[in-house]
């Protein structure tokens, strides 16, 4: 067990911010804290790295008790914070260099380790600019790299992707996952489901300081009811057609707006099958016809009443 | 790891243009606008021969007395130098009038039944001259009267009456002479000593994770934060020590400015007023909880603040404090640089000039002390 928290509470004033907050995170997992904004990740996050008091519970990182002086667990943690943490004075090679430092008092060791983050981020051409020259996909990068650079056993990103363009928010994730393969467990924090759904082994979703369910990206989606989500576009669809529709087997809802047509089936097989099957047998011609499975907003739908992003 | 966080921490206060401004170009500004007012100022006191016209008739001609004494003031220093008190011309009445006319004389001496002056306007020459010739009247006349009554005294009356005598000893405690000027200077020092306090805020941002991102990095690394912020202290007091440095050369070299004849406790007057800013700096940075440049605002209005009441606009000021406000002028850490500054240069020992180091570096050691117990605390209520 890498990280193991056990009913930890934190309080601001009447506000808790966690309740009983429990979490347990396996070596070699990319794990997933996923929750909207203001559910108590990053003060789960502070807490777990033993930089916020906290009101009770315990935390424990391999296997001992974290504390502000625990020195020889520090030097096994990387941290990527949801604001950049680097030195407007100093270049991309001086800031990795700099934090590297702090862990790594070899020079020679230190050098080989900076060139081998730069290498990972790609910021190999940007490596004498100063971050107020880098764009905020660049400046995210640095901000991994400074990171990441004293090779960590254990890797945790607090929201790394946020205001980040497609382009390096890709190169993000898939340089996470690079760092999962070389041997890092990670723990991931991120109100986009979709990132949280490509990368993490396994995931937990947070809402007001609590963990309300924990699981795989199936064992989650598991847990609840809905199933495919079909959207077709029909024209002249008439209200009889849409009561049938909606007595078809294992369709929870039917809606129909603007010629097209929504429905919501759940949990069960070939489920788009007997849709199809009914627009075939009652000759009803359609247009474009496409299938989502459920998400995890689905899944933080069904438990908590509420959008993910609420 | 020292080496590596102090090397890392002078590179990233010495590229900080901002501070750097602050700390080190505005008082070089300031000291070279100083040096053209006061330079404006030194040639306004400079005393320049009066061009005066004493019209050349017989009544002039015939009162050896008022020619000798006229003589006498007019080559007066001569000898060693220096310049006499007026520069005479001898004219006719018309010519006199006509000088007078263009601005050549400030006013011309006319005998015509006693010594008259003729004057264009009022003013501080003017002045000079008819208490020129009141004194001679003065004397003059008394010396007649003596004379009437008792001749034999007259040898030994123009002994005293030519001797100047005074009845007053001065007794100085230096050799070398007040100069209120120099306490611009000394508390323009003070000024840049205390904009040190942006590097100690500056440094307290860099290792609080609740005031920087950065801080928040800092705090996760096996090392313990105080001595991280021991090591970035030390960078913040040699870098603005630097800048002091080079403003003391400045002063020192382009403008003149005298600092005594004790290079070493200049030099121990600059560290310590350097240590005393940073401290300061660090003290507001750790207590106020507010963005960084509410903080540097704070210290901009302080530092003005106390530099104001230790005579860096006002010379009168400092004196006025320390007279109306005695423990203030204790208290003030503007005025105690300055003041240390002064001792170096006045007087001849060094009593006052370790009085006011011993209270700049007590100072420095109790805010260091609140900075430690701010700092110790390892953990944070929120971030």
């Amino acid at each position: 067990m890498v990280v193991k928290v056990n009913n930890l509470v934190k309080r601001y004033g009447d506000l808790i911010a966690l309740d009983h907050f429990n979490l347990q995170v396996n070596e070699g997992e990319i794990f997933g804290l996923l929750g909207p904004n203001g559910s108590g990740k990053t003060t789960a996050i502070n807490c777990i790295l033993a930089l916020l008091k906290y009101d009770k519970g315990t935390i424990e990182v391999f296997g001992q008790a974290m504390a502000p002086d625990a020195y020889n667990i520090k030097r096994e943690i990387g941290i990527i914070m949801q604001n950049v943490a680097v030195f407007n004075e100093l270049t991309v090679q001086e800031n990795i260099n700099y934090f590297c430092g702090l862990y790594i008092s070899d020079k020679k060791k230190r050098a080989s380790l900076v060139e081998e983050a730069i290498e990972f981020v790609g910021l190999n051409d940007f490596r004498k600019f100063y971050p107020r020259k880098l764009s905020g996909g660049l400046l995210r990068r640095l901000n991994i790299a400074c990171g990441i650079a004293h090779q960590p056993k254990l890797i945790i990103m607090d929201e790394p992707t946020v205001a980040v363009d497609p382009q390096s928010r890709n190169s993000i994730l898939e340089g996470i996952q690079k760092l999962n393969r070389q041997g890092a467990t990670v723990i991931y924090t991120s109100h986009y489901m979709e990132e949280v759904e490509q990368i993490c082994t396994r995931i937990a979703i947070m809402d007001r300081g609590k963990i309300i369910a924990t699981g795989t990206n199936d064992e989650l989606k598991s847990m609840i009811k809905a199933g495919e989500k079909i959207t077709a576009e029909i024209f002249g669809l008439d209200s009889l057609q849409i009561q049938n529709i909606k007595n078809l087997p294992h369709i929870s809802s039917v809606e129909y707006d603007e010629n097209m047509l929504v429905v919501k089936s759940e949990r069960g097989k070939n489920n788009l099958a007997i849709v199809l099957d009914y627009f075939r047998v009652h000759n009803i011609p359609y247009g474009k016809i496409y299938c989502e499975l459920p998400t995890l907003n689905d899944v933080f739908l069904e438990i908590t009443g509420k959008q993910l992003r609420d | 790891m020292f080496l590596h966080i102090f090397t890392n921490r002078c590179k990233c206060l010495v590229r900080d243009k901002v501070l750097m401004f602050w700390t080190l170009m505005f008082p070089i500004v300031l000291a070279s606008l100083f040096g053209l007012a006061f330079s404006n100022l030194s040639s306004e006191d400079k005393f320049s021969e009066i061009n005066i016209a004493v019209v050349d008739n017989n009544e002039y001609q015939s009162n050896q007395a008022f020619q000798s004494a006229l003589s006498a003031v007019t080559d007066a220093g001569q000898s060693s130098g220096e310049k006499g008190l007026f520069n005479v011309i001898l004219s006719t009445h018309e010519q006199a009038d006509e000088l007078l006319k263009n601005n050549k004389i400030e006013g011309y001496i006319l005998f015509d039944g006693g010594a008259n002056l003729v004057i264009k306007e009022s003013g501080i020459n003017q002045t000079i001259i008819k208490t020129f010739l009141d004194d001679y009247a003065q004397i003059g006349s008394a010396i007649t009267n003596i004379v009437r009554q008792n001749p034999t005294a007259f040898p030994s009356l123009m002994e005293d009456v030519m001797a100047d005598k005074n009845y007053l000893k001065e007794v100085s405690p230096s050799n070398a002479e007040p100069n209120t000027t120099l306490n611009y200077y000394y508390a323009l020092v003070a000024m840049a000593c205390l904009f040190g306090s942006f590097w100690g805020v500056k440094e307290i941002s860099a290792v609080q994770a609740d005031l920087s991102p950065q801080g928040a990095r800092v705090n996760l690394a096996p090392a313990h934060k105080l001595k991280i912020f021991g090591y970035s202290l030390c960078a913040a007091a040699v870098v603005h020590l630097f800048t002091i440095f080079i403003l003391i050369a400045y002063l020192s070299l382009f403008l003149k400015v005298d600092f005594g004849r004790d290079l070493l406790y200049v030099l121990l007057a600059c560290v310590v007023g350097s240590m005393m800013g940073v401290s300061m700096g660090a003290l507001i940075g750790a207590l106020i909880k507010k963005d960084e440049i509410v903080k540097i605002a704070v210290l901009v209005s302080v530092s003005m603040i106390l530099s104001f009441l230790a005579g860096l606009m006002m010379v009168d000021m400092k004196y006025i404090v320390t007279h109306a406000i005695p423990v203030m002028a204790y208290i003030n850490p503007a005025n105690l640089i300055t003041d240390a500054f002064y001792s170096l240069y006045y007087f001849d020992t060094y009593n006052r000039f370790f009085t006011n180091i011993g209270l700049l570096l007590g100072f420095t050691v109790v805010f260091y002390l609140i900075v430690y117990f701010v700092l110790r605390r390892q953990r944070y209520a929120s971030l």
